[in-house]
């Protein structure tokens, strides 16, 4: 029997009147990566926080190598050997990558004066082990999610972790860097760090983990070892019920409705001499690395960068957006990557986030029309399967899943001929994904022409009717679904000469 | 739930310095409390009117994650304006019309300075702070050019300045003014595509952008609206202290800030209530008549509403 480095027991954690732990229990043992399971609102990443000492517990016994500990704070799991990287990356954007490293750390005794030259002797093999080939100097809001994601797990691994705790790791990450953060996790493993791993994935967990532990509504189901349990079996403890992840069939022919947009030759800063068309009702994947320009795409679709040269055209007119409104107003529209920090308005309700891009319907002479507002809204609600209490609920207070959805909610009622959706589906769990999956096959059937954006292969493989693939800006292929696959897409977002 | 019994905590502070006031009010020669007289209560009103409005105005920047630091400026470039369109412009019109462009002109001069701040911030990109710090600093520079730093009298005997002063003096006239203000500010907030359109884009400008939301505009109203209320405020300002004064209104920013903040505005924008800011306008202004009814020292009187002000935002504090 392996020693355990970690026992946490009878944890309690209420927000408000909401429980979000009652009696959870987690035992880690020395050396292995331990995978944490649940769907959105188990309470997962809940309990990484706080044996993190970012949250702290109403109640609960924490031992780490056999003996009683209080973790109040992040110091406190700091001097345990615990380390974390939050899910959204808590780093300094203004500060150098090296600052990024030393801040806080009590590994680095920086003395009260910054020594540039000793931070960067400090870091740089760190930032070697992660593959992160920045300069020290680079200031964090400078560098892609990807690279930061890397600097985060630097940070931790200089602090000395015996214990990393990931909060999905992987929502933001192209399979390259997945392959990547894995190879990390197995060294990591290979010199003797344990690894708490919180993640939807289910493949991910069966290539990574030794054994599983799932919560379901904030308690703990039950611990497996990965080696002797299958998909099926974590589904039922995670939902207590089977669920059929593959998803109905798709049929891959769409109307031939006619093209609505062409995109030729078009430059930005960030893109380079891009071509493609897209028809009424057809779903266009849009694959690449963390970086290729997949939401640079959006971003001069949709007015929000320059186009330096090449041009658009919207259902045969010429098409400059000069800004987003520009843009919406000749009929695109776009979900972004974000949705807390470029979607939603998160200290107003579901009704006045979902209403927002179309005020101009439910007002006369300036004055909004409630009446119109919530009609128009339940109908949306239905169609989406929103989950709230009432649409006057903050939408802080929902599930990712759900705020997902009312971001959804804003652009269905706006009902553009083209919608840019950029990683709708990321850190959201199985059953919003099968919504939007549905929405997407909807607003094909309705004849509205959808670009999809995912990180997840097998997503685009089973939404789309083409995928385009980028890397560095450029369109190298564009596939037809039926001929698409998983290792041609990678070897087209990777491989310069693949497609020569 | 949560949000309506925070927004009634400043409520019942309210109530609480109310309380207060009458237990520790003065009692006048017939028995009856001083506080409670019926005079006393409307001064009340009166005294908050002016601060009040510019707080409603300042409400609403505010919640657009601004600030306007230029209302005490703008008040006192209205008070001169109007003061000297009465006195020495166009002596041979009838009262009426006379009364009636003094006012026009003072209060359109205020709402373009508020709507030169809001293009500056909305085009140049420059932060309100900064934007109405400088304004602050050059309006109060031409009221006082204007005036060569003197206050224009408007004396008390029977010509039009006379008859502008006893009549936008009238207790009735400025509170119904500041009630009129409060009812507008209210429905624009609460009831118009415009007053959403404000909160969201304190709440998160980036997303008010990607929703296509016409941002540029409404930052310019709202600053122009701010330049319009103080711009009133310095007309009742003029008549109430029979004069145009060039130095009138300084640190008429803070109180309206003070105000909107203990109403429960956050001052990083996107949440908060005109309700609120009225509550918080009542709180400072029973406060004032209460301590000085007792002959409260004005200094120590400052010291007490300091500690108010950083309680009262304290108790809204949100919690987690």
């Amino acid at each position: 029997m392996p020693e355990s480095l970690l026992e946490v027991t009878g944890v309690n954690k209420h927000f408000g009147g909401v429980a979000a732990l009652r009696g959870a229990s987690l035992e880690v043992r020395a050396g292995e990566v331990h995978a944490l399971m649940g769907e959105n609102g188990a309470g997962k990443s809940t309990l990484a926080r706080i044996v993190a000492g970012a949250v702290r517990a109403d109640a609960g016994s924490f031992r780490v190598d056999g003996r009683r500990v209080t973790i109040a704070n992040p110091l406190d799991a700091q001097r345990l050997g615990i380390g974390i990287i939050h899910q959204e990356l808590d780093l300094f954007p203004n500060l150098s990558a090296g600052e990024n490293l030393v801040i806080g750390n009590l590994c680095f005794h920086e003395g009260r004066w910054a020594r540039f030259r000793r931070m960067e002797t400090f870091c740089r093999p760190f930032l070697e082990q992660v593959g992160l080939t920045c300069s020290v100097r680079e200031p964090a809001a400078a560098l892609s999610i990807g690279q930061r994601q890397l600097l985060a797990i630097a940070r931790a691994l200089t602090m000395n972790a015996r214990l990393l705790l990931m909060d999905e790791p992987t929502s933001s990450l192209f399979d390259d860097a997945v392959e990547r953060l894995f190879a990390l996790i197995r060294g990591l493993r290979s010199r003797g760090v344990s690894v708490v791993y919180v993640s939807h994935k289910m493949d991910e967990i069966f290539r990574i983990a030794d054994r599983v532990t799932v919560l379901r509504d904030g308690q703990t189901v039950g611990t497996r070892a990965a080696a002797s349990t299958d998909s099926g079996e974590l589904i039922r403890m995670m939902v207590g019920r089977e669920l059929n992840l593959a998803g109905g069939p798709r049929g891959r022919e769409h109307a031939a409705g006619g093209i609505v947009l062409e995109v030729e030759d078009v430059s930005t800063d960030r893109l380079r001499n891009v071509s493609f068309t897209l028809s009424r009702g057809e779903v266009l994947g849009v694959a690449g690395l963390v970086g290729a320009g997949r939401s640079e795409l959006g971003a001069a679709l949709f007015g929000l960068d320059r186009i330096r040269s090449g041009q658009i055209r919207l259902g045969g007119a010429l098409l400059t957006p000069k800004s987003p409104r520009d843009a919406m107003r000749r009929g695109i529209g776009l979900v972004p990557e974000d949705r807390r920090t470029e979607g939603l308005m998160m200290s107003m309700s579901v009704r006045e986030n979902a209403s927002l891009a179309t005020l101009g319907r439910i007002e006369r002479l300036g004055f909004l029309r409630g009446a119109r507002e919530s009609g128009e809204l339940n109908a949306v609600a239905r169609q989406l399967a929103l989950h709230c209490p009432s649409t006057e609920t903050c939408v802080s207070h929902l599930s990712g899943g759900n705020q997902q959805k009312v971001l959804l909610a804003r652009w269905l009622l706006l009902y553009p001929e083209v919608l840019f959706l950029d990683d709708p589906t990321r850190g959201i769990d199985v059953a919003a994904k099968q919504d939007i999956y549905r929405i997407v096959e909807e607003l094909s059937a309705s004849g509205k022409a959808v670009m999809l954006v995912s990180s997840e292969l097998p997503e685009l493989l089973r939404c789309c009717h083409r995928i385009m693939v980028l890397r560095e800006g450029r369109v190298t292929v564009i596939y037809d679904a039926a001929e698409a696959t998983q290792e041609k897409i990678m070897a087209a977002a990777t491989l310069a000469e693949a497609h020569a | 739930m949560r949000p309506i019994l925070r927004r009634a905590q400043s409520l019942v502070a309210l109530l609480a310095i109310l309380l207060l006031a009458v237990i520790i009010s003065p009692v006048a020669s017939d028995g009856s409390r001083i506080f409670l007289d019926i005079g006393n209560l409307t001064d009340i009103l009166r005294q908050i009117s002016l601060i009040g409005m510019i707080s409603l105005a300042m409400t609403f920047v505010i919640l657009t994650g601004g600030i306007d630091l230029s209302v005490g400026s703008i008040l006192a470039l209205s008070t001169a304006i109007t003061a000297m369109f009465l006195t020495r412009a166009w002596p041979t019109a009838p009262y009426g019309s006379h009364i009636a462009m003094a006012i026009a002109a003072a209060v359109a001069v205020s709402t373009l300075a508020g709507a030169v701040n809001g293009v500056a911030i909305a085009t140049l990109r420059v932060q309100p702070f900064i934007v109405t710090l400088a304004s602050m600093i050059g309006l109060r520079g031409l009221a006082k050019w204007l005036t060569n730093n003197e206050n224009i009298d408007i004396g008390f005997g029977r010509d039009v300045a006379a008859r502008f002063a006893e009549l936008f003096r009238e207790k009735t006239i400025v509170i119904g003014a500041f009630a009129g203000a409060a009812a507008v500010f209210w429905t624009l907030l609460d009831r118009t595509v415009f007053g959403r359109h404000v909160r969201a884009i304190g709440d998160n400008e980036k997303a008010a952008e990607y929703t296509g939301l016409p941002i540029r505009r409404t930052k310019v109203w709202v600053y122009s609206l701010t330049g319009l209320l103080a711009g009133i405020a310095g007309v009742l300002y003029a008549a109430e202290n029979h004069q145009g004064n060039p130095n009138a209104g300084v640190a008429y920013e803070l109180d309206a800030i003070a105000a909107v903040v203990i109403g429960g505005t956050r001052l990083a924008g996107g949440k908060g209530s005109i309700s609120g800011t009225i509550v918080g306008t009542l709180i400072m202004g029973v406060l004032t008549n209460m301590l000085r009814l007792n002959n409260v020292d004005s200094n120590v009187e400052m010291m007490i509403k300091a500690v108010i002000i950083v309680l009262a935002v304290a108790v809204q504090r949100e919690r987690n």
